[in-house]
């Protein structure tokens, strides 16, 4: 059983260490410097889905654990071996038995040409055992569905332009992936010195 | 000589807005997605504090010395040489009761770098009217968000750009951002949100 759960400062531990992997699969692992203390103090500032939030999706095969966390906003069925060979899995195994597999961290966002409120996935990750079985998909239409349920314009997100499973999946979804914008970033020395 | 100053537009600034919203729209051939109403505006664009949420900052232009007084909730000022004779057709519209002449804005919203751990500011708008171009006012608001970004220890500021607007992208290069070549923006909207929602 797959189920998806909003994220507490009990899991910045699986939280940071699956952000350090996203960055490593991204050629971006230099740039990630966050420490545990600022995810905890930065993560958990707003009521779910009214700011940054973070949904964490879960794995159980026990029909003990199989029981839905009280905050569980989504849950289904998946054929996942048992034979999954997972190094990690007792580090992402939490008290409840469940295996944390993946997670999605978004804020709202705003268009001014529909003048709604939207919300920006700024990370999707699945943890490297469990790919393509389908988890991703569960984690973005938790989020689709929390978008459509209140009237939201768009979710939106980036993908690297050579990572070609992803730009497939986003594609066969219905998800238009704009080839005309580029993102600009000011940040650091440069940041600094310019609003000086 | 003028005064340009950046203030904290509120909903009697949104017929403004709205017709400079159209006016982004046209010029990043888009205006068919630009749907938005006055009314909804108004709804959406003044629920947060400023820099805690949605926030929209106004660029005006001021000559005569009574209304150079800069008003009570003026972010930034800057002399600046705009010369009197700019033929700027819709002067009366976006002329407001301080005297002051509306010539841009700026549309930012909080955002979260996972990678720094830090939260950041996202550019969704950054306009001048087409008048008033070319004179440094876009730099002007863009500076004032940075500002309160680098006063507030945040990490990032960010925003997009369309990779045939030239004179968009060098400037913002050699203020010393990086424009990334290797990210696609995806949206999922209107009937493909619904039904993957579903």
């Amino acid at each position: 059983m797959a189920s998806v759960r909003i994220a507490s400062p009990r899991d910045v531990p699986y939280i940071a260490s699956m952000i350090a992997q996203l960055a490593k699969f991204e050629r971006l692992a230099d740039a990630c410097i966050g420490t545990e203390e600022q995810y905890r103090s930065t993560l958990f500032n707003a009521p779910a889905f009214q700011g940054l939030t973070v949904l964490l999706l879960e794995i159980s095969r026990s029909s003990a654990s199989n029981a839905a966390a009280g905050d569980c906003l989504a849950s289904q069925e998946v054929e996942i071996g048992a034979e999954i060979a997972d190094p990690d899995k007792d580090f992402f195994t939490s008290d409840s038995g469940r295996i944390v597999a993946g997670f999605v961290l978004f804020f709202p966002n705003y268009s001014t040409f529909l003048a709604k409120p939207g919300l920006y996935i700024e990370d999707l990750f699945v943890r490297e055992p469990y790919r393509r079985q389908g988890l991703g998909r569960i984690l973005l239409r938790t989020v689709a569905k929390e978008a459509a349920n209140r009237g939201l314009g768009r979710v939106e997100w980036c993908v690297l332009d050579w990572n070609e499973n992803a730009i497939k999946f986003y594609q066969e979804m219905g998800a238009l992936v704009l080839p005309e914008w580029r993102i600009c970033r000011l940040t650091g020395d440069a940041l600094k010195a310019y609003g000086t």
